[in-house]
């Protein structure tokens, strides 16, 4: 197998776009090819979960690639659920490893904005079991807010620990350009005040509004190659050195363990193994907190903290920027935003960032060993990623 | 008449799964993959719930309460509930009503009460 490395990133702003999705697909593939110097690819890989359904298009691999003028180039999409991203750049990775191309372009990219707020939930929760949940009325906040209950009344984790999630993610956003929500906010604000249940209301009881991410529209981009290519492209050297992926059941109420999460337990596993490094020698990560639930769990469950402390390791800041291990440095889902098919390749451009050392701002010293988490469904088909800078 | 939810015993190790699965989740058995199909209890025990505050457009009321139930049988189930104020851990009875309305399809599951 051959190694892989990231030669050129690129992203757009995660926002509402006033733009077609194919040009809000191409646009990072221009950034990333002038950030590598590159203008030729082998392969294009486009994740995308909703165009058939919410902006009436399909084939978009193929629109890209010829928008891009990067014809005959192969092409080809990849649906995935929210874990599309990530998955794409699995596909990507094995493509470049097994020797069949030498330079792939992998594009993650969403238009949810192009219909409203309870359409956009209602494709995403198209994902669902469609006879033993969507039927119910089941959307992914309420799967979000079932599992929050249980993990509340077993370990201890209480809406303040949530909010403070938020304001940390809040914060880190500030400092990212590209991210949707510039919103510094404060935990007497959201929770406190009097004001609190006006700025903050219930959205799937225990979660609040400031639990849940935005509906975002974006892009992003990662081109994936040889050490040979990725050397004479001058930049920092970071190696895709891991990849992970498992699954679990469709139905969230069937798992044994309804507070386990086994699927991201198993991806990141595989993901370090792989990579022959330990959750202990991550430098940063950017973990998928759709709800900020999420965010302490896949702390627990990837390793980082024992089951059970990841919201005692958030009290202590032990995850904001600064702290022993920076979770989220870009904002995640919850300020950057969740263009769902792209969210997967967002989180690896903000890894490849601070591995280059070009973060700005958020940058994490000396960052060695970068992580991503990418949730699919409810937790039922999880992909991470180890990523290794290299000299 | 009373309605159902149904669920799915294996011929061959008697495992009984809800939903349907194309293989056993039990056995794995490929060769004789038949289920005998059975009526899931109704009663149970409320493991968590959430009351949704935007649920999707095709409900009419302004919130919608959900939960997962451990059956009797020990099969978990996802369903509505139609509880006042919902506790976890409280026994609950489950009746089939209609819980979804789309444009030209009526849904029936599973809703819960207060047992």
């Amino acid at each position: 197998m051959r190694e892989v490395f990231v030669a050129g990133i690129g992203i757009t702003s995660f926002t509402r776009l006033e733009y077609p999705l194919v040009e809000i697909a191409a646009y990072p593939g221009l950034m990333a090819l002038r950030d590598c110097g590159l203008n030729k690819i082998d392969q294009l890989y486009v994740a995308n979960m909703g165009a058939g359904r919410v902006n009436h298009q399909t084939g978009l691999a193929s629109a890209v690639v010829d928008n891009l003028s990067l014809t005959p180039a192969g092409a080809d999409g990849i649906e995935n659920g929210p874990a599309s991203g990530a998955s794409a750049i699995k596909q990507g990775f094995m493509a470049v490893a097994s020797g069949l191309h030498d330079v792939v372009m992998v594009i993650g990219a969403e238009r949810m904005r192009e219909v409203n707020n309870l359409e956009a939930t209602d494709f995403v929760a198209t994902l669902t079991h469609p006879m033993a949940e969507y039927i119910y009325g089941v959307t992914l906040p309420s799967l979000a807010g079932m599992f929050t209950r249980l993990y509340m009344e077993k370990y201890g984790v209480t809406s303040r620990h949530l909010a403070m999630v938020a304001v940390k993610n809040h914060q880190h956003a500030m400092d990212n350009f590209y991210a949707h929500i510039h919103e510094p906010i404060t935990i007497e604000g959201i929770l406190d005040s009097p004001e609190a249940s006006t700025n903050n209301p219930y959205v799937a009881d225990p979660l609040r509004f400031y639990d849940c991410c935005p509906v975002s529209d974006g892009a992003a981009c990662l081109i994936l190659t040889t050490a040979d290519i990725a050397r004479k492209t001058g930049k920092p050297l970071v190696r895709l050195a891991g990849v992970g992926q498992a699954t679990d059941t469709h139905s969230v109420a069937d798992r044994k363990e309804p507070t386990d999460l086994l699927a991201v337990r198993e991806a990141a596993r595989k993901s370090f193994e792989m990579a022959g490094v330990k959750p202990s020698d991550v430098s940063v990560a950017e973990l998928h907190d759709a709800f900020t639930i999420l965010e302490i769990v896949e702390s627990e469950e990837v390793g980082f903290f024992p089951k059970g402390q990841g919201h005692i390791a958030l009290a202590e800041g032990a995850t904001k920027l600064g702290g022993k291990l920076p979770i989220n440095p870009s904002g995640g889902l919850k300020a950057k935003g969740h263009p769902v098919g792209a969210t997967g390749v967002g989180q690896a451009h903000e890894i490849v960032l601070q591995l280059r050392g070009e973060a700005g701002k958020r940058q994490v010293k000396n960052a060695k060993v970068g992580f991503t988490c990418n949730f699919g469904g409810f937790g039922n088909n999880v992909v991470c990623l180890t990523f290794v800078k290299e000299k | 008449m009373e309605y159902n939810i149904y669920a799915y015993k294996c011929k061959r190790c008697g495992h009984v799964q809800y939903p349907y699965r194309t293989i056993c989740r039990n056995c794995h058995e490929n060769d004789h993959n038949e289920f005998d199909i059975v009526p899931l209890p109704k009663k149970g025990k409320l493991l968590t719930y959430t009351i949704l505050y935007n649920p999707p457009s095709d409900y009419e009321t302004p919130t919608i309460s959900l939960g997962i139930v451990e059956l009797e049988d020990g099969n978990r189930i996802t369903g509505q509930l139609k509880i006042d104020k919902p506790k976890t851990g409280m026994a609950v009875v489950g009746r089939v009503e209609i819980v979804r309305n789309e444009s030209y399809n009526e849904y029936r599951g599973m809703v819960f009460y207060k047992a």
